[in-house]
């Protein structure tokens, strides 16, 4: 007998029984359904987590003081900044002296992050200029009252292109608003989007005094390596804060793609660990399957014995019984796998990380369904085909 | 005088029952000839059953030779024998044994999709097999359809349909009216007229009569 008569004999059968042969699939549409709707959802988190890293910019190193004075001073300055600039593998830095603040724009006003900074933010932080211009070197060394909003600062203050050029207030100081910046998007850790930037002197002066600065970011140059530049610079700011060699030191420097790496092993680990939870229901869904067949060769004994007395060798009768198990797996799967693609298109959805169909989840889940069938399906097929046919025959 | 298609030499069949040893056969010998109507009667316990298992080949004899068309079942692995039955016998059973909820024109192709042979013939053979025996309005009922005496015809269309060297019927008239019996036995007549060898098992003197020739069996012998 060939696949096709088997198939034919197998789907003939379970149009008999309906009922049964859809609630025996319904375990196994369990287990492939939760099985691809939650890889679904864990690679959902794992894509949203590194793209939102990524728009951080991938070529970023972040330095941070790790001492801090008790006037709020730190052991970053806009020299060290300066002299990093200076670097062949560096393209660009941007320090920052930030301070929470309460912006207002006519009646409108939030309480957001006021960022101190130089030109070079916009290119170290992959911003781009959504309407008017981002701080210009000229502006920065003038500490010139200029301020440019992020995107959604601005919506919360109402304010958009006509509004250029108007007069906005920070801490109760006036500011010119000269740019907005296109959204980034991605809410996973801090929203990138709400922030005021303005010149690094002006913040010093106004808002936080001394000539501290709270972080630089580094934009390490395409053709430099990261750990390379990483060491330059550890060397240069201890020759600079003059440690000696014993001394610890007092700034730390934090690699975007270090996190970036971190966060989506994490991410996978915690996928790997769904998926797995998710597959012991499929497990329970072929037991449900090898119990099903196991009560239909009892029942079916005598047909057994009839088809073994009518020519049918062992091995069709085994072929026979596994094509069944197969058929009742494979459907189960190929159901579950639709069903599992819209729970997680629809979870996708809800948590607005869009749904992205991967073949490979798809054909890991049929062939799994597959294993499922053969290895729930072979032990009851056996039973059927060594079934003596004198026996069968006269098994009531 | 030809080879004959069924071929007995002193076989035996013996259960082993633990501690003793049953002889349902002993030593028995017979041949049966192209073409003849045998009818093996015998009451209950006579060995009746386990004859009709070594003859249809779902058995093997414990000693003793059976040939079977030319080939030595003792020789004959489980497939082998399979393929024996498929290629040699055909089967007329008490209960008429048909697949449950299988169509009468499914019922009757089942035993050539054993031997391999395609969809398209099988249902075609199968069709004309049924409508030799007068079924030809009934190729879509399934067994509960059909009354006792059509359901032995459909079975009877199962064992020609692989035109076999032999019919092996077993108390073919056991679940039947008189009448409907009658016309079983009328019918495999007809089969003997057409040329067909018969190996009839019976408990039933009037139906055995019905054969050329009588084999009485008594306690696993040959009675006469």
């Amino acid at each position: 007998m060939n696949a096709v008569e088997l198939l034919r004999l197998a789907l003939s059968r379970l149009r008999m029984s309906r009922m049964r042969a859809a609630l025996t699939m319904l375990g196994v549409i369990i287990g492939v359904a939760s099985v691809v709707a939650l890889v679904g959802v864990g690679q959902g988190t794992t894509s949203n987590i590194t793209s939102s890293l990524a728009s951080l910019g991938t070529n970023l190193l972040t330095i941070i003081p790790t001492t801090q004075s008790s006037d709020g001073s730190t052991s970053l300055s806009l020299e060290d900044a300066a002299a990093i600039d200076e670097l062949d593998s560096v393209a660009g830095v941007a320090p920052e002296a930030s301070t929470s603040l309460t912006v207002t724009a006519g009646d409108e006003s939030t309480d957001t992050t006021v960022v101190g900074t130089t030109a070079a933010y916009a290119s170290v932080r992959a911003f781009g200029v959504w309407q008017g211009t981002f701080l210009t070197d000229v502006s920065v060394v003038r500490d010139l009252r200029v301020a440019v909003l992020g995107a959604s600062t601005a919506e919360t203050l109402g304010l958009d292109a006509d509004d250029l050029g108007t007069e906005i207030s920070i801490g109760g100081i006036p500011f010119q608003l000269i740019g907005i910046l296109q959204p980034k998007g991605g809410s996973s850790f801090q929203d990138q989007d709400d922030q005021v930037i303005v010149p690094v002197g002006t913040v010093q002066k106004y808002f936080v005094g001394g000539d501290s600065v709270r972080t630089i970011g580094v934009s390490v140059a395409p053709t430099a390596d990261m750990t390379a530049a990483n060491a330059e610079i550890t060397a240069l700011l201890r020759e600079l804060h003059e440690l000696t060699a014993t001394d610890d030191a007092d700034f730390a420097i934090f690699d975007q793609t270090q996190l970036l790496a971190a966060a989506s092993s994490i991410s996978g680990t915690l996928t790997l660990l769904l998926g797995g939870i998710a597959s012991i229901s499929l497990v329970v869904g072929g037991i449900g399957i090898m119990n099903i067949m196991l009560v239909s060769v009892r029942e079916r004994t005598r047909e057994i014995g009839i088809r073994k007395a009518i020519g049918a060798r062992g091995r069709d009768i085994l072929a026979q019984f596994l094509v069944e198990a197969l058929t009742l797996s494979l459907l189960g799967g190929l159901i579950g796998i639709a069903v599992g693609l819209g729970v997680s298109a629809l979870i996708g959805q809800l948590a607005g990380w869009g749904f992205a169909f991967n073949p490979s989840t798809v054909v890991a889940a049929v062939l799994f369904s597959l294993l499922v069938g053969v290895v729930f399906g072979v032990w009851p097929a056996r039973q059927a085909a060594r079934l003596d046919p004198i026996n069968a025959l006269r098994y009531e | 005088m030809t080879t004959p298609i069924i071929s007995l030499e002193r076989v035996s069949r013996v259960y082993d029952m633990g501690r003793v040893s049953v002889p349902a056969l002993d030593a028995v010998s017979l041949d049966v000839h192209q073409g003849e109507f045998v009818a093996i009667v015998g009451p209950s316990g006579s060995g009746k059953s386990t004859m009709m298992n070594i003859l249809g080949c779902l058995d093997r004899p414990t000693h003793g030779a059976y040939r079977l068309a030319g080939t030595t079942v003792a020789e004959l692995d489980d497939d082998g024998l399979a393929r024996l039955r498929s290629r040699s016998i055909g089967f007329i059973f008490q209960s008429y044994n048909l697949l449950p909820r299988t169509t009468a024109l499914d019922n009757v192709a089942a035993p050539l999709l054993y031997q391999g042979v395609g969809r398209v013939e099988r249902a075609r053979r199968a069709r004309a097999s049924l409508e030799r025996l007068g079924l030809g309005d009934r190729v879509d009922h399934e067994p509960t359809e059909l009354s006792g005496g059509q359901q032995q015809r459909v079975a009877v269309a199962r064992a020609l349909v692989t035109e076999p060297a032999l019919i092996l019927a077993d108390e073919p008239t056991g679940n039947l009216d008189s009448h409907a019996g009658a016309e079983v036995i009328a019918l495999l007549r007809e089969l003997h007229r057409a040329g067909r060898t018969i190996v009839l098992i019976t408990h039933d003197a009037g139906v055995a009569s019905s054969a050329d020739r009588q084999v009485h069996l008594r306690d696993g012998r040959i009675a006469a």
